[in-house]
């Protein structure tokens, strides 16, 4: 997360005067807004996609060069910053004609312009997260590392929580489940001067946890990878290594389960307790034991097994107390 | 002067002690991980569901043995309630378990080497051994494979209805457990049963 602290202040002074330009907003964009906006996209995406370089607008463009920035509509008009003019960051002086100008690179705006205030407070977070510790890692860390700003969309508006995980933990398996961009943050090993630190397998350092794989297709690596969150806050940026996150079970499995305060956050105020369970919004996407439990159907349960204990107890009882007596009888 | 007939043979009693077995730690781990909880001491999530995953794949194991060996020993048969006057037998014997056994009166249908279980006895053990247990290993194994669970039910997560219906059915078999534990000690004396499980030998 590099934040140039000339750009950074600069932004956070024109929030500040309320700038609406440069100042990320919850309120909704207007459809003619939109219309326009994708309208002007379209002369990207002659292009900028699978179809423009299939088909090039022009017979003497190197569309070889392409192949890293091209983008679908599909894709992106759904994501958070769908909405907007792709000039809106990439270079609104320099990408308006073809060919564009080489100074158009360095003029993409960063998310500090439009996002300072939440730059401002997660960058401590990120400080104290796991990337940021190791030396040599931090430098090559911006937002874009784990965060794409032409695909991703925020929990809210993704609501499933199944397609939340998926976006979510791509971020992280895109280099922990590849040695190639594993390689491209790595430091030098400790055991291997002069080379870079091997990937560690995501298998073995999690075989700890039972059912692994179940787990990444129901939960983020953030559940665990982050600090304990109160309700209704943000997950903290700051992402643990494996000896400070979460391994107790019963964070998740229990009926206090923390999901509620975190891949569950924004469909808690809709829990219902739905057909009499604990945390029934946890099951409209996962069965998660100890945590999606049926109050009443345990308590039956358990009053079936005590009254059953004391019936064999009573019933046994029973027994001694006539056998003695018939033995007395018996004897008399 | 009691009478002693082999009533048991070894494979019965090998199978019936390891499901004993089996069946007590899926009892203590299942309990752990469903009542899971920080503040109810039980086994270590973690811990009780890598136990409670083998225990479980190890009573499959032994179901599939305990069926393929009652049919090629023919002890399935004995599984099955013969009628005529099934209710009646069945009655009798609840009467026996009510009343009789109080007072003192013998068994009302003793044990022979062609007929190990009275009426009630085969209902309900086959209930169990062929209604509960097929259910409870069959949702166990969708459970630990959840990808053969229904995508959605009620507008809730599939693998819902299978959890609730291993729950249910590993009650049952918990609450016959604790029956037929302290049935065990209903015979000739308090320990005769738990001889012959270990022996094979009945003593009348």
């Amino acid at each position: 997360m590099r934040v140039s602290g000339y750009r950074y202040l600069i932004a956070l002074l024109l929030i500040g005067w309320g700038c609406p330009a440069l100042a990320a907003s919850d309120a909704p964009v207007d459809q003619t807004t939109i219309e326009m906006n994708r309208k002007a996209n379209e002369a990207c995406y002659a292009c900028h996609s699978a179809a423009g370089i299939a088909k090039p607008p022009k017979a003497d463009i190197d569309m070889s060069k392409l192949k890293d920035s091209r983008l679908e509509p599909t894709i992106y008009n759904p994501s958070d910053h769908g909405v907007m003019d792709c000039r809106e960051c990439h270079s609104k002086t320099h990408y308006t004609d073809y060919p564009h100008a080489e100074a158009g690179k360095s003029e993409t705006v960063g998310c500090t312009a439009c996002h300072a205030a939440k730059v401002l407070r997660l960058e401590p977070q990120f400080n104290a997260s796991v990337h940021a510790k190791v030396q040599g890692v931090k430098e090559k860390f911006t937002c874009f590392t784990c965060h794409n700003p032409h695909i991703n969309i925020v929990q809210k508006r993704l609501q499933d929580p199944a397609k939340i995980v998926a976006q979510d933990n791509h971020g992280c398996l895109e280099c922990h489940n590849s040695s190639e961009m594993f390689a491209k943050f790595a430091p030098e090993g400790e055991k291997t001067p002069g080379l870079k630190k091997l990937r560690p397998d995501i298998d073995t350092i999690h075989d700890w946890l039972p059912n692994a794989k179940a787990h990444w297709q129901s939960v983020r690596c953030i559940e665990c990878h982050t600090p304990e969150v109160a309700e209704n806050k943000m997950l903290s940026h700051e992402i643990l290594d494996k000896e400070k996150s979460e391994k107790k079970c019963l964070s998740c499995h229990s009926a206090n389960s923390t999901l509620k305060a975190r891949l569950y956050r924004h469909m808690v105020k809709d829990e219902q307790q739905k057909y009499g369970f604990t945390n029934s919004v946890l099951l409209s996407n996962s069965y998660i034991i100890g945590a999606t439990r049926h109050p009443l159907l345990d308590s039956i349960i358990i009053a079936l097994v005590i009254a059953t204990l004391l019936g064999v107890l009573l019933h046994g009882a029973i027994r001694i107390v006539m056998s003695l007596r018939r033995k007395k009888e018996e004897s008399q | 002067m009691s009478e002693r007939v082999y009533l048991l043979p070894l494979w019965i009693r090998l199978w019936h002690w390891t499901n004993a077995l089996l069946i007590i730690t899926l009892t203590i781990t299942g309990v752990s991980l469903h009542f899971a909880d920080p503040k109810l001491p039980l086994v270590e999530f973690s811990l009780a569901a890598r136990i409670h995953d083998l225990a479980g794949l190890a009573l499959v194991a032994a179901y599939g043995f305990f069926v393929i060996a009652n049919i090629v020993s023919g002890n399935w048969w004995q599984y099955v309630p013969k009628p005529p006057g099934i209710l009646d037998r069945c009655m009798k014997q609840a009467r026996w378990y009510l009343w009789g056994i109080f007072k003192g009166e013998p068994h009302p249908y003793p044990v022979t080497l062609e007929v190990n279980f009275n009426a009630m006895q085969a209902l309900i053990y086959w209930f169990i051994m062929y209604l509960m247990m097929p259910t409870l290993l069959i949702t166990g194994l969708i459970f630990m494979f959840p990808q053969f669970a229904p995508d959605r039910v009620f507008d809730m997560d599939g693998l819902l209805p299978v959890a609730v219906l291993h729950y249910l059915t590993g009650t049952v078999i918990v609450l016959f457990m604790i029956a037929h534990m302290y049935l065990g000690t209903t015979g000739h004396t308090v320990t005769t049963m738990f001889k012959t499980m270990i022996t094979g030998w009945h003593e009348h």
